[in-house]
């Protein structure tokens, strides 16, 4: 699930360039990675664990629809997109793919009838799974799931993005090689690798996009990977560089973040939800060991510190106030302070308490986080009117949520509050307007009626 | 036109605090699990969410998360001579409906009950001698010790997290919390929350007078906690609104921030709402349970649910009335003292001094459900029954748990109810005043007691149940006692002025003001099937797959709120239940 | 970096020797959500008949009367009772109701009437009004005040000859009227949040943790409406 607008963009003018060669050309796909015996077998259970390892089950699902059986809709500026059924059913799914033409839309992104699929489909990721990868998910897709009949509604995004072989161009000048991974010759840190920069598709939204909207790099070894990007407006923080505040996470913080969806820092939000709930959790402890210390050794490719700081130590005690600044002026509770501290102390301090550190696991620090800090409001503001929730997992099972406060707070209201929530504590972002909130309420609303 | 529905192995009756404990313990053990539930579902968000909660009208007046008199309720009389009538109103007490039952709208004080409570008869004969028990009191002893229970007691606390200080660690007293407490095998799993303003004061009064107060053990947590079941809460907030309402801040121990999204990931367990059990059905020879009849709300039918297993985990009041319902044990009867099912209602005996100072400022909106300090040194272990002349005991306390305005503002006597000079008064004296608690045992009587009413039913056509209930001489001694040790604790603080309530001799049970919902027994726990209706795995003399779990397994009330003790008995029985029962189900006794 | 409005703002206040009442109400706007109502003269009962009104006005008015500062009718406390009993309460629907009733019981034993509140509130007012004509020769809404008080003091102390099915009115009319100075706004009543302001209740703001430990300083800050209406 990427931003399609800024994509597809792209994809027309590099569409317009080199038109007319490239329509009759016949798609040659990628090859295997590696030679595996026609009798293979994968192990017993990789199918299904590797299904949650690529999170095919987020996009193929419809909401509260049989998994795997497509018509879950995508909105972009453009048009819906519709996903695909991918149950092995002979007309409607993709019950009639051989292997090779299995792995031409994991890899290329080319549809058994030849056609391109829309990067929607993270394939520009996928094209890193090993063999042994491929054939678990065929073989998990082909015996393990059942075949549902389900068309589902066509994408028909208006033209010219509907002109599909104008990806092709796309693809050439964007895609990465096909099974390049980082590798240190560390077992553990090229686990993670593979598992962050293949299956996990992390960069398809925390990478930047460069001039052909491509991935702005697809491993390590790329300065601008994972340095933060955008999904549905919301941003996709960075995950090294000076600005990624997870590198102040310790590694218990990371791993819990993704095996819960909660820490003592934050709480997983936006498309990041989905994450957790259909793919993170299912992770092993070995293999989330491994996402972490790679995310970790990955550091600050701007300035060579890959030493992660120290957390400072946490308190219990809620009462022992700082002396100044924002915590001082909530503690205060003045009947004259500003609109902004007012708000927050009516609508936010139940959780968040003054100090904005909400409480480990619970409520999230809102000093520090991310999501406030972001330079898109959008994920904020979104927050802020609609609420929130963690999904409920193995090992956190409570699915805590967030209320929303759009009836209760004006657009004013909200804009004064972001504002404040944004400069408060150690945070430094620029302020929130009031039409950027109005603007994400019409978004809430026309969502909630197209329910 | 009744339905039956797939057979279970366990059938739960409540999803409250134990049915919660015994749907999860009993789903590990990989048993088909169904819980009925007759109110509706119930989550944090939406049903507690911040700030629509907050609405002291819906919640604390109008009492929207309790159960609905037109729905289920009692009769009431004092006497074996009155007429009972119908407990149309909630007031007394408040018995809750729900998903999460009374454990999403309790305060949060989590007690243990003191070892000689669970052998107050032995007890009483072995240390003042069997006369000085009165001709009508019928307290008996649990047929469970504190000892046996103390693990489960433990178990408890960590699913809970609840914030104390523990005052006696295997023996050892430790400086600051309880040391007449039982011992017990740990510390609590959060410090102690933060005192307000009168506590303080009243503990340091307390102290000064040589007395040894520490803090109330709260399920309000004082920090974020995860328990065995990968649960959670936040830090309590002091929100102010906390007995009544559902937790806005995931800070109060309940079924829901505790158990329930664990338990709902088990796919062998299932619950229904809406689903209000009718009567336990028995096999033709009365020998076992086959199941329940419930009425399905949405359907509108009765539906027989076959099981195994079933656990009557409803409020107190009500797992006695479908024992009666269902034919489980003999009624008692109060006349004969024979009979078990219904014998010995208790309730709880508290009473208070209010304090004001016009020069002290409480802000009384600031408090959580079960802060503050308590003070054991009058409790029932600590008694000399035979010479003061009563048998019981209260822990003494302050800690604000609200300033919500339409229930109550403290004023000093004499001050008119309405009109200028009381509206002048609440605006002088609000956040001005304080109060120092009783908290008391309520012994039980011959002819206090639950059985069918003659006259009245519910909607269902089914009799209501009848209490008998009064308050009686030993208790009000007792609560008379605690008075004359407050009342100097009080005048030492120097208030402007002071007044007390205690029930005085004479005292007649009123219905209408809120007291407690504390009402135990009527199914009441033992080691003789002659003398009590479950044994002492709370399991049914007669049918031994039914269990009836709860504070109605109390022979007589504790000085302690009770939900320490029932969460304490519900994992003791579900520990029996996967130990003993099912490798070999029988009589465990 | 200049430091944001939200923090200097006070200082500003402050600087201009405002007293804390105009702090209170000028210092924060009030949430635009909430315009002025319909003024009590010209609201139409939901349930009450135009008698009713005029008795529940003249009564609430004496329970908590205006002054400095505002009593049951600026807070439009009426308006509170007169939805209250055209909603659920008013019917008793929670309440169990089926006879037989014996509504002369002992008073301990909880409300035996077979009326509903709205019931007892038509029918009470109906008879306190027949009382007052048969005893001061016009009904109460039409007394002078100082009658109109002495006629609340006899109904408050059951010396007005009321059927006991009826016994609950003065205790029911109180009650409703305290609820209409102290539950949140959106119920019609407490408007402006008087009722709280007056006492000093911050309404539903419900997050404290940081005032726990500040022992015997009054709480500053002003009241919050679910509404989100700040006072």
């Amino acid at each position: 699930m990427i931003t399609f607008l800024r994509i597809l963009t792209g994809l027309v003018l590099l569409g317009l360039i080199v038109l007319a060669a490239i329509i009759f050309m016949p798609v040659r796909s990628t090859p295997a990675l590696a030679a595996l015996p026609d009798d293979y077998t994968p192990p017993e259970g990789s199918g299904e664990y590797v299904m949650r390892l690529a999170d095919c089950s987020a996009c193929h699902t419809a909401e509260g629809g049989v998994p795997f059986a497509g018509g879950r809709k995508i909105e972009s500026p453009l048009g819906t997109i519709y996903s695909t059924n991918i149950t092995p059913d002979e007309e409607t799914g993709i019950g009639s793919y051989s292997l090779d033409e299995f792995r031409a839309a994991l890899y290329d992104g080319v549809r058994q009838d030849g056609a391109h699929l829309y990067p929607a489909m993270p394939y520009a990721n996928y094209r890193k799974l090993s063999e042994e990868d491929v054939r678990a998910l065929y073989a998990f897709f082909m015996e393990e799931v059942e075949p549902v009949s389900n068309a589902g509604p066509e994408t028909a995004l208006p033209f010219p993005f509907n002109q599909r072989w104008g990806i092709r161009t796309w693809k050439w000048a964007a895609l990465g090689k096909a099974g390049e991974v980082s590798t240190t010759g560390d077992a553990l840190y090229d686990r993670g690798a593979y598992l962050v920069e293949a299956p996990g598709h992390c960069s398809a939204c925390h990478t930047p996009r460069n001039l052909v909207m491509g991935e702005a790099g697809y491993t390590a070894m790329d300065g601008d990977f994972l340095m933060g990007g955008e999904i549905d407006g919301w941003t996709a923080p960075a995950l090294r560089g000076p600005d990624s505040a997870i590198r102040n996470w310790s590694a218990e913080d990371l791993k819990l973040y993704f095996a819960s969806g909660r820490n003592n820092h934050a709480g997983v939000n936006g498309e990041m939800q989905l994450v957790v709930r259909d793919s993170l959790q299912f992770y092993s402890d070995e293999d989330l060991d491994a996402v972490v210390a790679y995310l970790r050794a990955l550091g600050d490719p701007t300035d060579g510190d890959n030493a992660p700081p120290v957390d400072p130590p946490r308190t219990i005690d809620r009462l022992d106030t700082a002396a100044g600044g924002t915590e001082a002026v909530l503690t205060a509770a003045e009947p004259g302070m500003a609109l902004g501290p007012r708000l927050y102390l009516d609508n936010c301090n139940a959780c968040h308490f003054v100090d904005g550190r909400g409480a480990d696991q619970v409520f999230p620090e809102l000093d520090g986080n991310p999501l406030v800090t972001a330079a898109s409001a959008t994920g904020l503001i979104d927050t802020i009117l609609n609420g929130a929730e963690v999904p409920s997992t193995t090992v956190r099972p409570y699915s805590l949520r967030m209320p929303g406060f759009d009836h209760r707070l004006s657009d004013e209201e909200v804009a004064e509050l972001a504002t404040f929530l944004r400069s408060a504590w150690s945070n430094s972002a620029p302020a929130v307007t009031i039409a950027d909130v109005t603007a994400r309420r019409e978004v809430a609303e026309e969502r909630a009626a197209a329910e | 036109m009744a339905r039956t529905e797939a057979k279970k192995d366990v059938v739960i009756v409540g999803l409250g605090w134990t049915g919660a404990i015994m749907g999860i313990e009993l789903a590990q053990e990989g048993l088909e699990v169904l819980a009925l539930e007759r109110g509706p579902d119930r989550y944090t968000v939406p049903d507690f969410r911040y700030p629509d909660v907050i609405d002291e009208l819906k919640y604390g007046v109008r009492m929207g998360f309790m159960q609905k008199p037109r729905n289920s309720t009692v009769t009431i009389r004092r006497t074996l001579q009155e007429t009972a009538l119908p407990y149309r109103k909630l007031g007394s007490f408040l018995p809750g409906d729900g998903v999460g039952g009374a454990g999403i709208h309790w305060n949060g004080q989590n007690w243990r009950a003191m070892e000689n409570e669970f052998t107050l008869r032995s007890y009483v004969e072995d240390n003042f001698g069997a006369e000085i028990i009165p001709e009508d009191m019928t307290i008996q002893d649990w047929g469970v010790t504190y000892a046996e229970l103390e693990p489960y007691f433990d178990r408890f606390e960590y699913v809970l997290g609840i914030s104390g200080q523990a005052g006696n660690v295997n023996g050892q007293i430790i400086e600051g919390g309880n040391p007449f407490e039982a011992p017990r095998s740990r510390d609590f799993p959060l410090p102690p929350l933060p005192n307000t303003y009168d506590s303080v004061l009243f503990a340091d009064a307390a102290r000064a007078m040589g007395y040894h107060p520490f803090p109330r053990p709260a399920a309000n947590a004082s920090a974020a906690y995860t328990n065995e079941y990968g649960m959670q809460l936040g830090p309590c907030n002091f929100c102010g609104f906390c007995e009544r309402y559902g937790c806005l801040n995931y800070s109060k121990a309940s079924p829901q921030t505790c158990i329930l999204d664990a338990l709902r990931r088990m796919p062998n367990f299932s619950y229904r709402t809406n689903s209000e059990v009718l009567r336990v059905d028995l096999a033709e020879d009365g020998q076992t349970a086959t199941g329940v009849t419930y009425w399905d709300e949405d359907a509108q039918e009765e539906v027989f649910q076959p099981a195994d297993i079933v656990l009557l985990c409803a409020y107190q009041l009500h797992n006695v009335h479908l024992m009666l319902l269902s034919g489980i044990g003999e009624p008692y009867n109060p006349v004969t003292g024979e009979g078990v099912t219904g014998k010995n209602y208790a309730y709880q005996m508290n009473g208070g001094t209010t304090l004001f100072f016009k020069d002290k400022t409480f802000n009384p909106f600031i408090g959580s459900g079960a802060n503050g300090l308590s003070m054991d040194d009058f409790a029932i272990n600590q008694i000399d029954f035979a010479a003061e002349g009563f048998i019981g005991g209260s822990y003494i306390t302050a800690g604000v748990a609200n300033g919500q305005p339409i229930r109550g503002i403290g004023l000093p006597k004499g001050t008119p109810s309405w009109g200028e000079e009381w509206k002048t008064a609440i605006g002088e004296w609000y956040g001005h005043s304080m109060s120092i608690g009783s908290h008391g045992s309520n012994m039980a009587y011959r002819d206090c007691y639950l059985d069918l009413d003659p006259t009245y039913t519910d909607r269902h056509g089914r009799p209501l149940m009848r209490m008998t209930f009064n308050w009686k001489p030993n208790d009000i001694r007792m609560t008379q006692f605690m008075r004359s040790k407050i009342e100097p604790i009080a005048e030492s603080m120097n208030p402007d002025t002071w007044q007390s309530s205690y029930k005085a001799e004479g005292a007649q049970y009123d219905v209408r003001p809120y007291q407690t919902t504390h009402n135990v027994g009527g199914a009441i726990m033992g080691d003789d099937p002659n003398t009590s209706a479950v044994n002492r795995y709370l399991q049914a003399w007669g049918q031994h797959n039914v269990f009836s779990i709860g504070a109605s397994a109390f022979p007589q009330n504790i000085q302690y709120n009770p939900t320490g003790v029932v969460g304490a008995l519900a994992y003791w029985v579900a520990d029996a239940i996967r130990k003993d029962y099912l490798p070999n189900p029988r009589p465990l006794v | 970096m200049p430091l944001p409005d939200w923090k200097t703002t006070r200082r500003g206040f402050l600087g201009g020797g405002a007293g804390a009442a105009a702090l209170t109400a000028m210092a924060v706007p009030l949430n635009a959500q909430s315009p002025e109502p319909e003024p009590l003269e010209n609201y139409a009962p939901e349930y009450f008949t135009a008698e009713e009104w005029q008795f529940v006005m003249a009564a609430t008015a004496l329970l908590i009367p205006s002054g400095p500062t505002p009593g049951a009718i600026e807070t439009r406390v009426p308006v509170f009772i007169d939805l209250q009993l055209a909603s659920e309460f008013g019917t008793a629907d929670d309440w169990y109701m089926a006879g037989p009733h014996d509504a002369g019981a002992d008073p301990l034993l909880g409300w035996q009437s077979p009326l509903t509140p709205a019931e007892i509130y038509r029918e009470g007012i109906a008879a306190l009004n027949a009382w007052c004509e048969q005893t001061h020769e016009a009904p109460f809404a039409e007394l002078l005040p100082q009658t109109q008080q002495e006629v609340l003091i006899a109904l408050d102390e059951d010396e007005v000859p009321l059927p006991p099915e009826l016994r609950g009115l003065f205790e029911l009319l109180l009650q409703n009227t305290k609820e209409g100075f102290f539950a949140d706004p959106k119920y019609g009543g407490n408007h402006r949040m008087a009722g709280w302001t007056h006492i000093g209740f911050p309404g539903a703001r419900a997050s404290y943790l940081e005032w726990v430990d500040k022992h015997n300083v009054p709480y500053p800050l002003g009241p919050v409406a679910i509404s989100g209406e700040r006072g």
